[in-house]
C-alpha cells in the first residue's frame, strides 16, 4: 500500500509554511495604545485597595485633587493650589474641570467624595483617614477647607492617592463618575478594557492617544512575548528575568525604578521574636546580594536599613549598612539572647509567586549558617494572607511598596499598634516608635520632620519592627515609538498611570 | 427502560446534591477570607472595620448553615450567585467561558484525530519500518512533554522570534473570525500534540490487533483490494477502542486546560476557577465546580442510558 502524498508535494507545503504567517494578527488602531497588564482588575470601585493592576486603570479613569509629577513631586490635579490653614486644616483651590458626565467640578463634590469614604457602611481604603476629618467646608464652588481632628501634615499626600479620587455627586447610587483623561467605552471580564479619550478632560492638549486598550496577560512570560511579537505597546510588571533582553532589544525601552523592596516581618507576640536581639541576629545573619541575586536576577539592591529610599530628603546616609552582614555579631546577639545552642522556626512565605519563594529560600539558607533552623511554610497566597493577619508563623517573608515616598508611609509597616495584620509583625508593639511617626505626622516643619524621622529610624534599627532585605526593580517596558510614558520613581512606581495623559504612539 | 431512566435521573440529582454540599464545605474550610484578601492587595493592610463590613455587605458573617441553605436555594431556582469581587452573574460568567473551553477541546480533538488516526494507520500498516519507528519515537516525546513547555516553546517560536501569530489572547468569532480562529490555532495545537499521540498510539495497537484477526486474512486471502480492507474491514473496528480512549481523554481536559489557557491567555472555563479559587471567590469556586460536575453527570448519565438501550440485560441488573 502507498501513502497518497508525495515526497515533491510535502516539501512544497512545507515551504509554504512561512508565508502562513497571519499579517495584522493584532488590529492596529492609530493613536490606540496597547498595554499589557499583570492582570484582570477584580473591580474598579474608586475607594476600594483591589490592586496594583486596578490602580493603573483607574488612574486612567479618575483624578483626584492632586497627583504626582514625573519628579515624584506633589502637583495640582483638580486643584490648581493647596496650602496649610493653621495646624488642623488644609485649603484647596479648584480649578476649571469637569467630570465625564459633563458636571462641573466643584467643592460639594470634593465634600460628597470625603463623605462616601467616610461613611460607616464604607469599605474604602483610606475610610478611617477621611473618618479622622472633622469637617470639610466649602466656602465657595471652588474652595474646599478640610478640617482635621488633629494636625495632619499627610493630607496633600492622601489627596494624592489613586484611592481618593473626586467623583461627581451626580454618580450617587450609579455607575461612578471621574475627571479623568479616559473613560471605558467597552470591558470584557478578564479579558481586555477599552478606554476612550475624554475630549473634555481639564488639561489642555491632553490626553494624546486616541484610545488605551488594557490587556490583561497573567502570565509574565506571555506579557513579555506579547510586547516583542508586537501584540502589545507597553507592558506593566516586566519580569526580571527578561529585563536583559529587553534592554539589548533595539526596538524596546525598559524603563525601571527601585521602588517596591522585600523585607521579614516576625511574631513578636511569643518567644523568641519578642526579643529584640533576635530579631538583630536575623536582621544581621543575611547577605543579601544573593536575594538580589536568587530572586531578582541582579535587578535591585540590598536594603540594609528601613526602606527610606537614598533619593528622598529623608534618607539618612549613616544608617545605610546598619543591618549589615556579620554572622558573628548574629551569633553573638543569639548567645545574649540565651539562644547559642540555635532554635527552631517558622518561616512563612508563599509558593505563589517566585520572588517571596526565592527569597525565603536564600534567607533560610543564611539562618541555617548561625544556627536557627527555619522550616519553610509555602502555602498559596490566600492561605499565607490569612496565617500572617492571624499571627501563625515566627517569621515571614514580605514584599510590597509603600504609599508614597513619604516616610509616614512605613507606619503600615513598623506601627505595632495598628490592627493586626500580614503586612508587619504581629504583637509587636515598640511605643517610641509609634509616638516618633505620630510626630512626623503632625510636624509641619521639614527640617523637624527630618530630625523626627532619623531618630525613628534609630530606634527601628536598634528594634528591628521589621528587616529591610532588598530594593526590588519595578518595570515597564514598551515599544520605541511610545513617548511620554514614564516610570514613577520609588515608591512611586504604582502611580506612573498618571503618566498615560501625556503618552503618544508613533 | 422508562422506570431504569427514572432511576438513574434520581441517583444523578443525588450525586449533583453531593458535590455541591462537598464543594461548599470544602471552600469554606480552606483559609483564607475572601474580604480580607480583596481588601488586602497590594500589601496594604485594611481597615479592619471595613473588612468588617465589607464581610457583612457579602453576606460571609452568616452562620455556615444559613450561607449553605441560601446557596442550595438558589441552585434550587438556577441561581449560582454573583461573584464576591464585583457581583458579576456567575452563571452569565460561566455560559460565556464554558463554550471557549469546548471550542479548545474540540479544536484539539479534530487536529488530534486528524494526525493521529492516519499516522496511527501508517505505522500499523508499516509496523517494524522506519517509519513505524520515527513516528512512535514522535508519539512517546509528545507524550512525555509537558503542555506547559511545549506552549512556551510554541509561543517562543511562532509569535516571539518567527512573529508569525500573536503571543496570546482571544477575540470573540464575531468580532473578526479569521483573528479568532488565529488565536485558537496554537493552543489548540498544544493540547493537539499530546491527544494526537494517544490516537496515534491507541490506533496503531488496535490495528495491528484487528490485523492478525480471521476475517481480514480472509479478505486478503479473496484478493479483495488493500485499501478496500483498510477502510471498511479494519479501521472501523479498530476505531472503537481509540474513541472510547479519546472521549475519557476529552473528559479530563474540561478542567485540566488550565495551564494552556493560562500560556496563552485563553479566558476559558479552567483560568476561570483557578483565579476564583486564588480569590477566594466561593460562589464562583462553587459554580464552576458545580458545572463541570453536572457535565460529567450527565455524560455518565448518556451513556448508562444508552447502554440500557443498546443492551436490555444492563436495565434488569
Amino acid at each position: 500500500m502507498s501513502f497518497p502524498v508525495s515526497r515533491r508535494a510535502f516539501v512544497a507545503g512545507a515551504t509554504a509554511l512561512p508565508f502562513l504567517r497571519i499579517e495584522g494578527a493584532r488590529a492596529v488602531t492609530p493613536g490606540v495604545l496597547t498595554f499589557g497588564l499583570s492582570s484582570f482588575p477584580p473591580s474598579i470601585k474608586p475607594f476600594a485597595n483591589t490592586g496594583t493592576a486596578a490602580a493603573t486603570v483607574k488612574l486612567m479613569i479618575y483624578r483626584g485633587l492632586l497627583s504626582y509629577g514625573k519628579d515624584g513631586l506633589l502637583r495640582g490635579e483638580l486643584a490648581e493650589s493647596w496650602a496649610p490653614d493653621g495646624q488642623t486644616a488644609w485649603v484647596f483651590k479648584l480649578r476649571d474641570a469637569v467630570f465625564q458626565n459633563g458636571e462641573k467640578v466643584t467643592s460639594a463634590d470634593v465634600k460628597w467624595t470625603i463623605e462616601q469614604i467616610a461613611d460607616e457602611k464604607s469599605t474604602a481604603f483610606f475610610r478611617k483617614e477621611m473618618q479622622g476629618v472633622a469637617a470639610v467646608e466649602t466656602p465657595d464652588d471652588k474652595t474646599v477647607r478640610i478640617v482635621t481632628r488633629e494636625p495632619n501634615v499627610t493630607i496633600p499626600r492622601l489627596m494624592a492617592s489613586y484611592h481618593l479620587p473626586i467623583i461627581s455627586r451626580a454618580s450617587d447610587g450609579g455607575e461612578p463618575v471621574g475627571a479623568g483623561p479616559f473613560r471605558i467605552a467597552a470591558s470584557e471580564r478578564g479579558v481586555s478594557i477599552e478606554l476612550e479619550a475624554f475630549d473634555r478632560f481639564f488639561k489642555p492638549g491632553l490626553p494624546k492617544l486616541k484610545g488605551i486598550k488594557a490587556v490583561a496577560y497573567k502570565d509574565e512570560n506571555l506579557r513579555v512575548a506579547a510586547l516583542q511579537a508586537g501584540d502589545v505597546d507597553l507592558i506593566e510588571y516586566v519580569p526580571w528575568q527578561s529585563m536583559e533582553a529587553i534592554s539589548n532589544d533595539p526596538a524596546l525601552v525598559l524603563d525601571t525604578t527601585d521602588g517596591p523592596f522585600m523585607f521579614l516581618v516576625f511574631n513578636g507576640a511569643k518567644r523568641p521574636f519578642d526579643d529584640a536581639r533576635v530579631r538583630r541576629a536575623v536582621a544581621h545573619a543575611i547577605r543579601r546580594e544573593d536575594i538580589v541575586k536568587a530572586a531578582f536576577y541582579g535587578r535591585g539592591s540590598t536594603l540594609e536599613h528601613l526602606p527610606i529610599a537614598p533619593e528622598s530628603e529623608f534618607f539618612n546616609p549613616e544608617f545605610k549598612n546598619a543591618w549589615n552582614y556579620d554572622p558573628e555579631l548574629s551569633k553573638k546577639l543569639l548567645a545574649d539572647a540565651g539562644l547559642g545552642g540555635g532554635f527552631t522556626c517558622t518561616l512563612l512565605s508563599t509558593a505563589q509567586y517566585g520572588m517571596h519563594k526565592n527569597t525565603a529560600e536564600v534567607v533560610q539558607q543564611y539562618l541555617m549558617a548561625v544556627g536557627i533552623n527555619a522550616q519553610l511554610n509555602l502555602p498559596d497566597w490566600a492561605t499565607r494572607v490569612s496565617l500572617g493577619n492571624k499571627g501563625q508563623y515566627d517569621i515571614a517573608v514580605m514584599g510590597t511598596a509603600a504609599d508614597s515616598n513619604d516616610p509616614d508611609g512605613l507606619s503600615n509597616f513598623i506601627d505595632g499598634t495598628l490592627a493586626p495584620s500580614y503586612v508587619r509583625s504581629h504583637g509587636l508593639k515598640i511605643p517610641r516608635l509609634t509616638e516618633l511617626l505620630a510626630a512626623g505626622r503632625t510636624e509641619f516643619d521639614t527640617e523637624k520632620r527630618k530630625a523626627i524621622y532619623k531618630e525613628m529610624e534609630k530606634v527601628a534599627l536598634e528594634e528591628v519592627p521589621i528587616a529591610g532585605l532588598s530594593w526590588r526593580s519595578q518595570g515597564y517596558a514598551m515599544r520605541k515609538g511610545v513617548s511620554g510614558f514614564k516610570n514613577l520613581p520609588g515608591a512611586l512606581t504604582f502611580y506612573s498611570g498618571t503618566t498615560f495623559e501625556e503618552t503618544s504612539i508613533a | 427502560m422508562l422506570g431504569y431512566a427514572v432511576r438513574r435521573s434520581v441517583v444523578a440529582l443525588g450525586l449533583v446534591w453531593v458535590v455541591a454540599t462537598l464543594v461548599f464545605l470544602v471552600i469554606h474550610l480552606i483559609p483564607g477570607d475572601p474580604a480580607e484578601l480583596l481588601l488586602s492587595q497590594g500589601g496594604f493592610a485594611p481597615d479592619p472595620a471595613a473588612v468588617a463590613e465589607l464581610r457583612t455587605q457579602l453576606g460571609l458573617d452568616r452562620p455556615l448553615p444559613v450561607q449553605y441553605g441560601s446557596y442550595i436555594g438558589g441552585l434550587l431556582h438556577g441561581d449560582l450567585g454573583h461573584s464576591l469581587l464585583d457581583e458579576h452573574p456567575v452563571a452569565e460568567e460561566i455560559a460565556l467561558r464554558l463554550p471557549r473551553t469546548l471550542e479548545l477541546i474540540a479544536a484539539a480533538a479534530l487536529l488530534a484525530v486528524v494526525f493521529g488516526l492516519p499516522l496511527g494507520t501508517l505505522a500499523a500498516l508499516r509496523a517494524g519500518g522506519p517509519a513505524d519507528r520515527a513516528l512512535s519515537v514522535l508519539a512517546g516525546v509528545s507524550m512525555s512533554v509537558p503542555v506547559f513547555v511545549v506552549g512556551t516553546l510554541v509561543v517562543l517560536v511562532f509569535a516571539q522570534k518567527l512573529r508569525w501569530v500573536s503571543a496570546g489572547g482571544f477575540t470573540p468569532f464575531s468580532r473578526d473570525p479569521l483573528e479568532h480562529l488565529a488565536l485558537l490555532a496554537m493552543p489548540a495545537a498544544t493540547i493537539a500534540l499530546g491527544l494526537a499521540a494517544v490516537v496515534f498510539r491507541m490506533t496503531r495497537s488496535s490495528i495491528l490487533e484487528v490485523l492478525g484477526r480471521d476475517y481480514v486474512r480472509t479478505a486478503m486471502a479473496k484478493g479483495v483490494a488493500p485499501l478496500r480492507i483498510v477502510v471498511h474491514h479494519v479501521i472501523r473496528n479498530a476505531l472503537i477502542p481509540v474513541v472510547t480512549v479519546l472521549a475519557l481523554h476529552l473528559g479530563t481536559l474540561l478542567g485540566g486546560t488550565v495551564l494552556v489557557e493560562y500560556v496563552f491567555n485563553w479566558p476559558g472555563l479552567s483560568g476561570y476557577l483557578v483565579n476564583a479559587v486564588e480569590a477566594r471567590d466561593y460562589p464562583e469556586v462553587m459554580g464552576i465546580v458545580l458545572v463541570i460536575s453536572v457535565l460529567f453527570v450527565l455524560l455518565n448519565l448518556a451513556v448508562d442510558l444508552l447502554y440500557a438501550l443498546l443492551d436490555p440485560r444492563v436495565r434488569h441488573a
